[in-house]
């Protein structure tokens, strides 16, 4: 059953639009709520995420599909059938891109959209019952290979920003090490050299030096 | 010189053009013409000094600088009296030795000015009077700047026995002479530019370039002066703003007038004892008879101030701060903030704002919105500041200044513009949010918890048996029918019914039914709700089931003989219905909620516990039920509003509660019965669900440093020291605040205001509505008195006035209010009388001359008025729930009404008599008025008393109230008659109603001498007379000036 659906542009994780009284029942969706806000963060830095996907979070799972640079986003129980949930997103696209496909890229404010929640409400409440004959229905539709789909945990989700960061903060580490370690090196070359040459440049001095003094006094 | 001044009325009324005016009168200077030309060719750099304000685009500028006749523009009594009179006494002495003054100052500037001046009187000439005046006191030419301030004079009628100037005129105020001690060099001996007359800067800037160029000889020279004058008073507003050149040169004239150059003239240098023998008088004065045991010796009743011209609202701040935000939405009780802890203590009226967030705005002006949403909101990064047309840019722009905590803050990338020489950036005209006091940001998502709330409306309907009776259930259904259309929001609005009587009904209102189901639950103790969806509908989609409900509601109690009402229990289930979403619960209440929880006493009203220490209580909300269900309302974002019907106790206090905490409303419709109080349930049941309201809203009142904002009153929950949650606002809510000062003494020159309303559109944008406001910080109580703004000091003094009636008696909070009003004109009295020697006369300030009948009227108010028998403990309670939301305006005429006669009007049947004259003939509110020949409406904005004289016309009467005119007005209704006279009568009425359309004013009919009716309508709220033991306006005042001459 669809606790929380949400729907972000992925250019910049800006909520376009929510479901209404969403996570009534969910005893901390505040948590799970921030986890989506996360999640779009992530989308919007433009890491190469598959267009669907599932992630496993606690005792839910969120499902989302990306479409036309759109996020559609819901959190189900886990026992919940997958294909519903993707056939539950799949209906909010349709419905979403025709109603305002061509304002997407211009909202400029966040829930501009937050109309359609309405229609969400709607349509999540065909979906509330898998075994509705309706829904049976589309179970035994083999409508989509939902079995290729991933499955992640939230916590590999969210990480694999934290580890890219890590990666280059290692990077770039690295690089001012190494470029320490060039500077010592030429150091140390030079001072190979000074080491190598001294004491020939010393005694030539003194050797000069007694000609000279020789000069001077004879 | 000042008192001889011929012409009183054909003062210009802006200060501005004073100047002018009173140049007229020297002629002198005729013959200079050619050098004020060229003269004037030298100052035209000026203009661009004089750049650094603002907001230069004033449509009135052009005007300034052409004929006399052309400057009056907004006549406002106030400002006009502030600056009126001293043109006179200053031309005098500055025009009068102009040709001295030319000589003597031969740098380019000052020549100019002294040119300006007579240029100007090369117009025709007012009045030749002046003129020898103008010529004689002319000679010594030192006598600078007198500034007499024959108060008076413009107010719209002034009273006979007002004393104008010239009294005490040779007598300097004493602010007068502190100042000038304090300034040693405030005596210059320049002639004479007067910053103080200019007092809109802009209006002076804009006209500069235009009229060089076209009128040449006349205008061009005046302009020096302007520039002159407001780059002073720019200097004194916003230090460090550049000096300009011009300024440098005019070092002499008046650095004294630092705060308020237009206001503090009178304070201005050296009094000329002999030579102007009008000086200055900045209070009006009040003969009360020479002894004050002498009884009604000398006090003329006609002559007492009136506000017949209802509000009027002073307009010197928005003069000095033209970025401003309006006053409909902010307004200070003083605009002159006190300097000093010990200042602020002698002020004994409440110090503080009235803060309308949601005003509406007159027809045809908008509040502009900026979206930030990409760049994110400018804020100040410690005070949290909204960016504002206050804030200065440095650094070149790099970094602004936030003006209420003077941190220097980044410029974000996107935001970054250039900053011309005088510090303005280059792209203010297009960056509302730098010019104007109002304004709307759309807000990113950070200022949301969650997705922007639908507006919701659910309803809870008592349908008891007294609820069948008088009909109020079938006007109601049927007014909600009608509104749904019109209910903001569409298609995301939200709706859901409960009723209750002592089992509680549920409704599935599911869009698939084609009648809604009912569900009743009859326990009370443990409420559960039958259906976990349903009960709150989408309106769109459950359209037909919701109109069906409607339909049938009136018809399915008909036959309910249940008298219980189970409000507590039903208002648990309403919550747990909304409570995921929030929105407006309208409760529909018709007697004491007497079963479940929350049932309240039939405490009923006692007339042995007044005067005793108990009576507060029946005042007081007894069940603390309410009061925590409200707290809870408001954290989920619902807001309550009352509406209660009941003829018999309903417990108003108690239940009110639910209001007061949630920013809702209370409305009371005593012995209510459809066929009498249809029009009015409807009106306002259709205005509370379709005016605009902002949803899930919160409030704060920024302000600058060293001042702070203490305690609020109105309909709210504070959520924080000083975060007002406001589940539901509209433009007809008003909140006080009151201010106080954290430190003793305050070093800067202005202190800012910013309200700020974070709020959730009908239409699901989330949004911030901001108003800033500046005010000058003075050091002198004479000044915080002038700038005085007596209907806001009502406003919060009545709020304080209510919430004191509810925990002590009324005759102690009357005598407070009386304290009060007493301390103040004492503390004024003190300031000025012992100079002047008015033993006998009763002095206040001009800006506060309505404050003494304005204080005795909220002594008569239905909240606060007489004892027992006075008024019904229901009514008073509601009256005082319904004061604490009120906006200023509505606030004085419910205070003190409209009275006016319509029998000419109505009687004449000249199709063109004009509707709107008669709305501008107030009368003053005694019976002495009252003509028994006449027709006469009263109207508080609340109701309408209609009133027949004794020997009025039989015709007239039947005309209007039709066959039955004899019989008992309390059955009679005014309804459209097909005659001339009734629908005469309608037109008034209805434009009477349109101009207040936030209540419906019912009709009440009252034929004179016809009692007790007569008494109870109108008798009782006619504010001058003596009524219920409470005093006539004439012996209020004598007993003021009685207390304030002890101890003084």
């Amino acid at each position: 059953m669809v606790k929380l659906t949400m729907i972000a542009r992925v250019t910049d994780g800006l909520p376009l639009a929510e479901g209404l009284d969403d996570g009534r029942d969910v005893p901390d969706s505040d948590f799970y709520k921030q986890q989506v806000k996360s999640l779009f963060k992530n989308l919007s830095r433009g890491q190469n995420e598959p267009s669907r996907m599932s992630i496993e979070t606690g005792p839910y799972i969120f499902h989302y599909i990306i479409e036309g640079r759109v996020c559609y986003l819901t959190m189900c129980d886990r026992s919940y059938p997958k294909k519903l949930s993707f056939q539950y997103l799949e209906d909010l696209k349709n419905e979403f891109e025709r109603a305002y496909g061509n304002q997407i890229e211009t909202a400029a404010r966040p829930y501009a959209f937050i109309k359609f929640d309405t229609f969400i409400q709607k349509t999540k409440k065909l979906y509330q019952d898998t075994r509705t004959q309706r829904n049976i229905a589309k179970l035994n539709d083999e409508l989509y290979e939902v079995h290729q789909i991933m499955t992640r945990n939230v916590q590999e989700v969210l990480g694999v920003g934290e580890k890219l960061d890590q990666v280059s903060q290692m990077s770039s580490r690295l690089t001012s090490e190494s470029r320490i370690y060039a500077d010592k090196a030429k150091d140390l070359n030079r001072q190979a050299l000074i080491r190598k040459w001294a004491p020939v440049a010393v005694v030539l001095g003194v050797v000069f030096l007694l000609f000279w003094v020789r000069k001077k006094f004879w | 010189m000042g008192t001889e001044n011929p012409n009183p009325p054909s003062y210009p009324v802006r200060p501005a053009a004073t100047p002018f005016a009173a140049m007229q009168s020297t002629p002198p200077f005729l013959s200079s013409g050619p050098v004020a030309g060229s003269e004037s060719s030298s100052f035209r750099p000026v203009p661009p000094a004089s750049s650094q304000f603002r907001a230069p685009p004033f449509s009135s500028g052009p005007v300034v600088g052409s004929e006399v006749p052309a400057f009056r523009p907004p006549p406002s009594g106030r400002s006009n009296e502030l600056v009126g009179p001293p043109p006179s006494s200053s031309s005098s002495s500055s025009h009068g030795p102009p040709a001295a003054g030319f000589q003597r100052f031969p740098t380019p500037s000052l020549p100019s000015v002294g040119h300006a001046v007579p240029q100007r009187t090369g117009q025709p000439v007012l009045s030749p009077t002046t003129r020898p005046a103008a010529g004689t006191v002319a000679s010594p030419p030192i006598s600078l700047l007198s500034q007499p301030q024959p108060p008076s004079i413009p107010m719209g009628s002034p009273p006979p026995s007002m004393k104008t100037g010239q009294v005490n005129g040779n007598i300097p105020p004493p602010a007068h002479q502190l100042l000038s001690s304090s300034r040693p060099n405030v005596q210059p001996s320049s002639p004479p530019v007067r910053p103080s007359y200019v007092t809109t800067p802009g209006i002076s800037q804009a006209t500069i370039p235009g009229y060089v160029n076209a009128q040449p000889n006349t205008v061009a020279q005046a302009q020096p002066m302007q520039p002159a004058s407001f780059t002073l008073q720019q200097r004194g507003y916003a230090p460090g703003a550049p000096p300009t050149p011009f300024l440098a040169q005019q070092r002499s004239v008046n650095p004294p007038s630092l705060y308020s150059g237009n206001q503090m003239q009178h304070h201005v240098v050296a009094p000329p004892t002999a030579t102007s023998p009008g000086l200055a008088e900045d209070f009006s004065s009040l003969s009360l008879g020479s002894v004050p045991g002498s009884f009604n010796a000398g006090i003329d009743n006609a002559a007492l101030p009136r506000p017949l011209d209802g509000d009027v609202e002073p307009k010197s701040l928005a003069e000095m701060y033209p970025m401003n935000c309006s006053s409909r939405s902010l307004r200070l009780t003083t605009s002159g903030i006190p300097s000093s802890m010990s200042l602020a203590s002698r002020w004994h009226l409440p110090l503080g704002a009235i803060v309308c967030p949601l005003a509406e705005p007159p027809a045809g002006e908008e509040v502009p919105i900026v979206n930030f949403v990409t760049t994110g909101i400018i804020r100040c990064k410690r005070c949290r500041t909204y960016v504002n047309p206050f804030v200065s840019f440095t650094d070149n722009g790099r970094k602004w200044k936030c003006n209420i905590c003077s941190i220097l803050n980044d410029v974000p990338g996107d935001y970054f513009a250039h900053v011309d020489a005088s510090g303005r950036r280059v792209d203010l005209d297009q960056r509302p949010e730098l010019t104007q006091g109002t304004i709307e940001f759309i807000a990113p998502a950070e200022y949301m918890v969650r997705p922007p709330m639908p507006p919701l409306y659910f309803f809870l309907i008592d349908v008891s048996i007294s609820a069948v009776k008088s009909g109020m259930i079938e006007v109601m259904a049927q007014t909600i029918k009608s509104c749904l259309d019109s209910l903001p929001g569409y298609p995301r609005t939200q709706i859901g019914f409960i009723t209750y009587d002592s089992t509680i009904h549920f409704y599935n209102m599911k869009s698939s039914l084609m009648q809604p189901q009912m569900m009743v639950v009859s326990d009370l103790d443990d409420v559960f709700i039958p259906l976990p969806d349903d009960l709150l509908v989408n309106l769109s989609e459950s359209r037909n089931v919701v109109d069906a409900f409607l339909d049938s509601l009136p018809s399915m109690f008909q036959d309910n003989t249940n008298v219980e009402s189970a409000l507590g229990s039903a208002l648990k289930a309403a919550f747990t219905v909304m409570r995921q979403l929030g929105g407006k619960l309208l409760i529909f209440q018709n007697t004491l909620p007497s079963l479940g929880v929350g049932r309240l006493r039939l405490r009923g009203d006692d007339i042995r516990v007044y005067g005793t220490d108990k009576e507060p209580a029946s005042r007081a909300p007894e069940d603390p039920f309410y009061k925590q269900m409200a707290a809870d309302l408001t954290k989920y974002q619902i807001a309550v509003n009352i509406y209660a019907f009941s003829d018999k106790y309903t417990d108003i206090a108690s239940l009110g509660t639910l209001a007061k905490y949630t920013g809702g409303q209370v409305y009371y419709y005593p012995s209510f019965q459809a066929s009498i109080h249809k029009d009015k349930l409807r009106h306002e049941l259709t205005r509370d669900l379709t005016r605009e309201t902002a949803w899930e809203a919160v409030m704060r009142i920024r302000c600058s440093k060293g001042v702070r904002f203490t305690n609020y009153h109105g309909n709210f929950m504070l959520r924080s020291t000083d975060l007002l949650a406001l589940p539901a606002v509209d433009c007809d809510k008003a909140y006080a605040a009151q201010l106080s000062l954290e430190e003793t003494l305050l070093t800067m020159q202005t202190v800012y205001f910013q309200v700020a309303l974070l709020y959730t559109s009908s239409s699901g944008e989330r949004r911030i509505r901001v108003h800033t406001a500046a005010a000058p910080v003075v050091a002198d109580l004479g000044e915080m008195y002038r700038l005085a703004d007596t209907g806001a000091i009502i406003s919060l003094l009545s709020r304080l006035a209510i919430e004191k009636s509810l925990s002590h008696k009324l005759e102690d909070t009357r005598n407070a209010v009386q304290l009060r009003i007493v301390k103040t004109l004492r503390e004024y009295r003190n300031l000025y009388a012992v100079q002047h020697r008015l033993s006998g006369k009763m002095i206040y300030p001009e800006s506060l001359k309505f404050l003494p009948l304005y204080g005795l009227a909220l002594c008569k108010s239905l909240p606060l008025r007489g004892g027992y028998a006075d008024a019904q403990i229901d009514e008073r309670c509601a009256a005082g729930y319904t004061m604490m939301a009120l906006p200023v305006k509505k606030l004085l005429k419910l205070l003190y009404p409209n009275l006016v006669r319509v029998d000419y009007s109505v009687v004449n049947l000249s199709p063109q008599t004009d509707e709107s004259n008669i709305i501008r003939k107030r009368l003053p509110l005694t019976a002495d008025c009252l003509d028994t020949r006449g027709l006469y409406i009263f109207d508080d904005g609340f109701r309408f008393i209609i009133w027949f004289g004794r020997s009025i016309s039989p015709d007239v009467v039947r005309n209007l109230v039709g066959e039955d005119f004899t019989g008992d007005y309390s059955k009679v209704s005014l309804s459209p008659r097909d005659n001339e006279m009734s629908r005469k009568l309608m037109k008034i009425l209805d434009k009477f109603r349109e101009s207040d359309p936030s209540y419906y004013q019912l009709c009440h009919l009252v034929r004179q001498a016809d009692q007790p009716r007569e008494g109870f309508f109108l008798l009782g709220n006619l504010v001058d007379d003596q009524n219920g033991g409470a005093n006539s306006y004439a012996d209020w005042i004598l007993q003021l000036h009685r207390q304030i001459q002890q101890n003084t």
